[in-house]
């Protein structure tokens, strides 16, 4: 027993461990821009190269204890500083760095800067662990960034590119693109391709769900019919009297229907017909356990165990 | 005196009289309307009556900043909207849905499914008309769930795709499902025959609790990775009837079907109602909306009762399908399925379809959370 509370608990430290690790993981160099003439101004009103960082996930991500360097023999160059709520990035959101080589700038101030050539590390907060890497190419031009590019015919797989502008504080690529709307809009203007599809994926889907029943109806059925099974409905089926005339149970079950039909709303009326079906054809019966067990039931306001003070304990 | 007399008169500016329009009264009737129906003709009073009312308190003309009014920030009404505008109020109505359907009949019968899938015909018709009558394809789509005869799902897909209609949406789909009784059976009646309608379906065979414990796994399994995106609504009305099945979380099942679920269809029903605010509401969109929202029924009905046509086509004689039970394929439960019995003890006092027109309607349930997947995936 010990044994098994052990696994579970090494179980649930791993799956957090790799939870934590995972929301990290998701975080992407997204672009870098080296020589900066009229691209973003900092804070100080220089412009420097900057560093855009891309939380590709679905959760905020907290970066602050990561590091990112340029530099393979020091992969712990510049710690993002912890405990700044700004390093808490929202979901599918961008943060800049700028690579100004003074860390004592702020929070999002590199203490190194950035050359054509150089390769870039986000590195986790051991240290050694490097989340994402990118080779700056050495012919990159004054105020030519190099990003992440979305691959056609992927759902999120990327790919670095010269970016025909530069976009730092947001996503790549075409800030006028089609939403999903827009594009059907174009696509499909009557409606038919997504009419046909959707119809096509709802039967499939039910059909699907139709042999696979049908299988298991007929294996049910089939292990009903077979030795004891057998003995057992047939139990069931003489234990319980039937109305008397061939056909008897459904002019039974449709006066009584009638009668709820009267009184009662659709729901009392579909559930009772149903049972009055089942039952009166012998099909489901309750199986009472024969057992009667009656257990006292204390609660706080009855029971004068926990009305009473307690005894100290030694 | 002035000062008293300037007051007063300060005072009435603040006050509903000074700042009501003729379409915060125009609303107001339509609440009372909403009300009147639920009470005097109970048709579906547990929605028509907290959204009447909600239509009501929407409607109290306010004068701007007192923070109450559902569309402004942090007020209370705002709040509890959230669980609109958010969506997590329809699969929490899921779950209930879920712990109190009884798939037995479905099991029993699995090919009724395919009906359930027919149906929703419904959404992607009106979906084409919408697009055609020059809605963008995310309210197109959002418009045409209401074909689903879904109240939760056309308020979870609309919250998702367009916002901007969901109070005439959810109005809409809510009205027409207690309309299924007047809408439904001259569609029933106009696609079938009289001897088509006389056709006495064979008993359903017992279904044991193994298969019903593994219908909402399998169903879930099947469904989700088919359609993920309508994992929300899946994942609860799947697992509220693994709850309802498994035999041994009846608390959580009670809880399921009973308290959690008539708290969230207040909250649903009234802030919903609350969203239909005039400025908001009586736009040309909400006409258009109802329109094809009545489109939608009618041709998922069609759709539900002439696939049963087509089926019978390939079936045995003594196997065929009744095609009154087709109408029931929209979800609705159990009204639409209720509908199927009456058309058919008209022709046939003995004929009771109840419980057969029960499996595609709960086959409509789960073809509509589909659909409504697959929009959110194309869409969304």
């Amino acid at each position: 027993m010990n044994k098994i509370r052990s696994l579970i608990v090494l179980c649930a430290l791993a799956a957090s461990t790799a939870l934590s690790a995972q929301n990290v993981n998701e975080m992407l160099i997204n672009e870098v821009l080296v020589k900066n003439e009229t691209s973003l101004v900092d804070g100080f009103g220089n412009r420097n190269g900057w560093i855009e960082l891309l939380n590709s996930s679905y959760g905020t991500v907290d970066i602050g204890g990561c590091y990112l360097s340029n530099d393979t023999r020091n992969m712990k160059k510049y710690l993002i500083p912890s405990g700044d709520i700004n390093t808490k990035i929202a979901p599918r959101q961008v943060v800049v760095f700028y690579a100004s080589g003074n860390g004592d700038q702020g929070t999002f101030y590199t203490n190194f800067k950035i050359e054509p050539g150089d390769t870039l590390y986000l590195v986790s907060n051991d240290g050694r662990t490097v989340i994402d890497q990118v080779v700056i190419p050495a012919a990159l031009g004054t105020d030519q960034s190099y990003g992440r590019v979305h691959i056609e015919g992927t759902i999120d797989d990327t790919e670095f590119e010269l970016l025909p502008s530069p976009s730092p504080n947001s996503q790549n690529g075409d800030p006028e693109a089609e939403t999903k709307s827009q594009i059907m809009a174009r696509t499909d203007p009557h409606g038919w391709i997504i009419s046909l599809t959707s119809m096509s994926v709802v039967f499939t889907s039910l059909i699907v769900l139709f042999l696979i029943f049908k299988l298991i109806g007929k294996l049910s059925v089939k292990y009903m019919k077979t030795g004891k099974n057998k003995e057992k409905t047939a139990a069931v089926h003489n234990s319980h009297p039937k109305v008397s005339a061939k056909g008897g149970n459904d002019e039974v079950a449709a006066a009584i229907a009638m009668a709820i039909e009267k009184e009662f709303g659709a729901e009392t009326e579909a559930a009772i017909a149903l049972a009055l079906h089942l039952h009166l054809n012998s099909y489901v019966h309750d199986q009472e356990s024969f057992v009667i067990t009656i257990k006292p039931r204390m609660t706080f306001w009855s029971d004068k165990r926990d009305m009473q003070l307690h005894k100290p304990t030694k | 005196m002035n000062t008293v007399l300037e007051n007063i008169g300060e005072f009435l500016k603040f006050t509903g009289f000074a700042n009501a329009t003729w379409g915060h009264i125009a609303m107001i009737i339509v609440g009372l309307a909403f009300i009147y129906i639920a009470i005097k003709r109970e048709w579906e009073p547990l929605l028509l009556v907290p959204i009447g009312f909600g239509m009501i308190v929407g409607n109290i003309p306010l004068f701007p900043g007192l923070n109450v009014g559902i569309y402004e920030d942090g007020s209370v009404l705002n709040i509890l909207y959230q669980g609109v505008q958010k969506g997590w109020y329809p699969p929490l109505i899921f779950l209930g849905i879920g712990a109190m359907t009884d798939f037995s009949a479905l099991i029993a019968n699995p090919k009724l499914m395919l009906i359930g899938a027919a149906a929703q015909l419904g959404i992607f018709g009106a979906y084409a008309i919408a697009l055609a009558m020059g809605f963008a394809p995310n309210e197109a789509g959002a418009i045409g769930i209401i074909g689903g005869a879904d109240g939760p799902t056309a308020i979870f897909l609309s919250s998702k795709l367009a916002p901007d209609l969901m109070g005439a949406i959810a109005v809409s789909a809510y009205s027409y499902m207690a309309l299924v009784p007047v809408i439904q059976p001259p569609i029933m009646r106009l696609c079938t025959t009289k001897k088509e309608r006389l056709i006495r379906m064979p008993a359903p065979r017992i279904v044991s609790q193994r298969e019903k414990i593994l219908f909402p796994i399998a169903g879930f399994l099947l469904t989700a990775f088919i359609v993920p995106s309508g994992l929300p609504l899946l994942g609860m009305l799947f697992f509220g009837n693994l709850l309802k099945e498994s035999g041994v979380t009846r608390r959580l099942a009670e809880t399921a079907r009973g308290p959690l679920i008539d708290v969230v269809t207040i909250l649903i029903g009234l802030t919903v109602g609350c969203s239909t605010q005039a400025d908001k509401f009586l736009q040309p969109s909400s006409i258009l909306i109802f329109v094809l929202g009545f489109l939608s029924f009618a041709i998922a009905t069609f759709g539900g009762v002439m696939f049963v046509k087509f089926m019978n086509l390939f079936l045995k004689p003594g196997n065929k399908i009744n095609p009154l039970i087709g109408n029931a394929g929209v979800s609705a439960v159990p009204d639409s399925a209720r509908i199927s019995n009456l058309e058919g003890l008209k022709y046939d006092k003995r004929n009771f379809l109840l419980m057969h027109a029960m499996g595609p309607n709960v086959a409509g349930v789960i073809g509509s959370a589909v659909a409504a997947g697959i929009l959110l995936g194309f869409l969304g």
